[in-house]
């Protein structure tokens, strides 16, 4: 302690105490600002200029946000995909991952086996579940047609080879993987005072009404922060439409990060594709915001009344 | 070991800033061993081994070069290229650019043209490689780029089912109109209107198209000619097969049909009568449909159109302009490109050979369908990208188009009408960040 403070009184010292902070610091602060900052401000630069990669960029100011708003006919069906995820896919995933949670924090017999077997899916990479997910999924001798025509489905849909279940199909495939957001749920089930249920019991409320007004208010903070990261997770829809379906049929699985990469490293219009990535950016901001601002009402922490 | 060009390049720098000779200390630093060149590949597997054992080959016969194989395989393999031209960081000699993209760079102005390296070598261009290739290795008038394999295209198609609809085995289609009527024979539906066996369905417009008689791009006036009224003939052709084979159908059927490299594809196992596929289908029918009997004739034209059309996207060989070693490059690329090497390599991978004398080997003249698909490679209508710089954006729309049209139900003029608008502001902006307005 007594060091200390003579260091602290000594302008020197305190120079050097400065600069082997810095030192210290310097790993993630360079690793910030070469590997993060600096390709950020540059993709700002490139997304008002015209650049294949290869020649100089050229200045041509917001023509890419003008093409990419009133003359890029795949920008808006690449949005309309991925809102479709959004608003379908992140409640989806949200009531599958806490209805999973709520059956696996029973007390019942080989509980460790069943959450084992219900987050396991999430442990295998996406290019693997995927390829996986395209058997499955194969209209003519995958399981899910085969399981269907069993019970009766004469024509079961051909999933990834039409343009209306193609979504819908990957969004079961979403649910699939609930397993990593069911872990998170399942602690924060495991959390909650038993006072409050026994005090709510007292009060004479069923099964139902503890869930509402007990267990539902004290993992809303849980809730959304799953939200919001399977909010900015399916904003960035790629890998999947990526390996199994490259965008169709007739460009109904093209997701913006798809569209996005195909523009840079198909196309080679990097500053086009830069200018999307920003306008994603600002998109998943607001809707951020727009979540963060809503949960004022309905996110509960520890001893808040509401 | 002699270093690598990736390596010397992060000496360069230091070496100016030092004072030091470059070229006499970095690379140069052979100390009498023999000059390494690095040569990009996009062939794998069994290919990228044949490739290797001629590599090994060169090696054994030019002590002066060692030439070091890297297999850049896949989708990645083909972005890595374009990384590396904008980081100045390619090898010496490439393989993994398609003749599509070739405009693309050589426009770019980052590959070596070879006119100057064929002249001294004393290699005639225009006698060896077959017309296809002559026009799409050219970029404004400049040779960029070597071949050593080529492809074709025509329809294989299956005789036992020809004869059981009552076509005539031995008389297959010769207009696209009886092309639409075979197909129509063949097709087969269940009472609940699914499709039990289609006859064809024609893809590729960008081919058809050009049998049609059509063009994508003028290069006597420079335009883009997207609505050329023959490409929206064959658009028209495309989309008339919806009158038998509803798209919607069609497309949920074609989602069931199995791997072309496996016993089930969907010719092998009678799910198509006709199969529109290139020289490589002798191989898979040998290999995957031993018990087929078929027969195959080349894209039927109309009248005034192309017959024995098809079209050439195959891998090329380019130089690149930041290479160190373009000498030894050339070298190679020069031994490679001749006879003896071509025709293993053709041989052994089952593509028909680029240079016209390799036609005449007895594995080509001996087997009817390579020697029917030599034949068309050598024809004057087999055609190849028209070598302008955003053909490879412009391609993919095209099947876009197609897309839009034949499963989409929009009226072909239209899309096509949309697509010349659409690709024509594409040129003018890449024309103009080419300098070339």
């Amino acid at each position: 302690m007594s060091r200390l403070s003579h260091h602290r009184s000594n302008s020197a010292g305190e120079r050097r105490a400065l600069r082997n902070g810095l030192l210290f610091a310097s790993p993630w602060l360079i690793g910030l600002t070469v590997f993060g900052l600096y390709p950020i401000l540059s993709s700002l630069y490139y997304s008002l200029c015209s650049y294949d990669g290869i020649r100089e960029p050229r200045w041509i100011g917001l023509h890419n946000y003008h093409k990419m708003f009133f003359e890029d006919e795949l920008f808006y069906k690449a949005l309309y995909n991925t809102l479709y995820m959004v608003v379908l896919g992140v409640p989806l995933s949200i009531l599958c991952g806490l209805s999973v949670a709520l059956l696996l924090n029973q007390k019942v017999k080989g509980i460790a086996v069943y959450r084992t077997i219900y987050y396991l899916p999430s442990v295998v990479p996406v290019v693997a579940s995927s390829i996986l997910w395209l058997w499955l999924l194969n209209p003519d001798i995958g399981l899910i047609n085969v399981g269907l025509q069993h019970l009766g489905i004469k024509n079961p849909p051909t999933w990834l080879g039409d343009p209306v279940w193609s979504k819908p199909a990957l969004l079961m495939m979403g649910i699939w993987g609930v397993g990593g957001g069911m872990v998170i749920y399942l602690a924060a089930l495991q959390n909650v005072s038993e006072t409050l249920y026994e005090a709510a019991s007292l009060d004479g409320a069923g099964s139902m009404l503890k869930f509402r007004n007990v267990t539902l208010p004290m993992i809303t903070p849980v809730i959304l922060f799953n939200l919001i990261t399977s909010l900015i997770g399916t904003f960035q829809y790629f890998t999947e439409a990526y390996v199994m379906t490259s965008g169709g049929p007739q460009d109904s699985t093209t997701f913006y990060a798809l569209r996005l990469f195909n523009s840079a490293f198909q196309d080679f219009h990097l500053g086009y594709a830069s200018a999307m990535a920003w306008v994603l950016f600002i998109l998943t901001l607001v809707c951020a915001l727009v979540v963060f601002k809503s949960s004022l009402r309905w996110v509960y922490y520890d001893g808040e009344v509401k | 070991m002699t270093p690598t060009y990736q390596q010397c390049r992060g000496v360069l720098p230091l070496s100016l800033l030092t004072g030091l000779g470059f070229m006499a200390m970095g690379c140069g630093a052979n100390k009498g061993g023999p000059t390494e060149i690095t040569y990009w590949t996009g062939w794998s597997g069994h290919e990228f081994g044949i490739q290797q054992g001629l590599v090994d080959q060169f090696n054994r016969t030019h002590p002066g070069i060692h030439v070091r194989l890297i297999s850049q395989f896949g989708n990645s393999g083909y972005q890595k290229v374009r990384i590396a031209f904008a980081g100045d960081a390619t090898p010496d000699l490439m393989s993994t650019v398609w003749a599509d993209e070739l405009a693309d760079y050589a426009q770019r102005g980052v590959l070596t043209p070879l006119d100057d390296y064929l002249a001294r070598s004393k290699r005639d261009f225009d006698k060896e490689y077959v017309p296809a290739l002559r026009s799409s290795l050219r970029v404004d008038g400049k040779i960029y780029a070597l071949a050593v394999t080529t492809d074709t295209s025509f329809i294989v198609f299956n005789k036992q089912i020809f004869r059981e609809v009552g076509l005539d085995p031995n008389r297959p289609p010769t207009t696209p109109d009886e092309l639409l009527r075979a197909s129509k024979a063949c097709t087969n539906t269940r009472p609940d209107g699914g499709l039990i066996r289609y006859g064809f369905r024609p893809s590729d417009l960008r081919t058809w198209a050009h049998v049609f008689g059509g063009d994508w791009y003028d290069p006597s006036t420079k335009r883009i000619t997207a609505n050329d009224p023959h490409n929206v003939e064959a658009l028209k052709w495309m989309c008339a097969f919806n009158s038998f084979l509803d798209p919607r159908r069609a497309e949920a059927f074609q989602a069931t049909f199995g791997n072309e490299k496996t016993t089930s594809g969907p010719f092998f196992v009678g799910k198509i009568a006709m199969w529109q596929t290139g020289e490589w289908a002798g191989e898979y029918l040998k290999r995957y449909g031993p018990n087929v009997e078929y027969g195959y004739f080349p894209l039927p034209a109309p009248p005034g159109g192309r017959p024995n059309s098809s079209y050439v996207n195959g891998s090329v060989f380019v130089i690149p302009k930041a290479s160190s070693h373009k000498k030894e490059a050339w070298e190679f690329l020069n031994w490679l490109t001749q006879e003896e090497p071509v025709r293993i390599f053709c041989s052994t991978i089952g593509n028909v050979p680029p240079l016209v004398s390799v036609g005449e080997a007895p594995r080509f003249k001996n087997d009817p369908l390579f020697r029917f698909a030599v034949g068309l490679s050598r024809g004057k209508t087999g055609f190849g990208p028209p070598g302008i710089s955003m053909w490879s954006t412009y391609s993919s729309e095209i099947s876009r188009a197609e897309e839009k049209a034949t499963i989409g139900g929009e009226d072909p003029k239209a899309v096509l009408d949309d697509l010349q608008k659409r690709m024509e502001k594409e040129f003018a902006e890449t024309n103009e960040d080419l300098g070339r307005g």
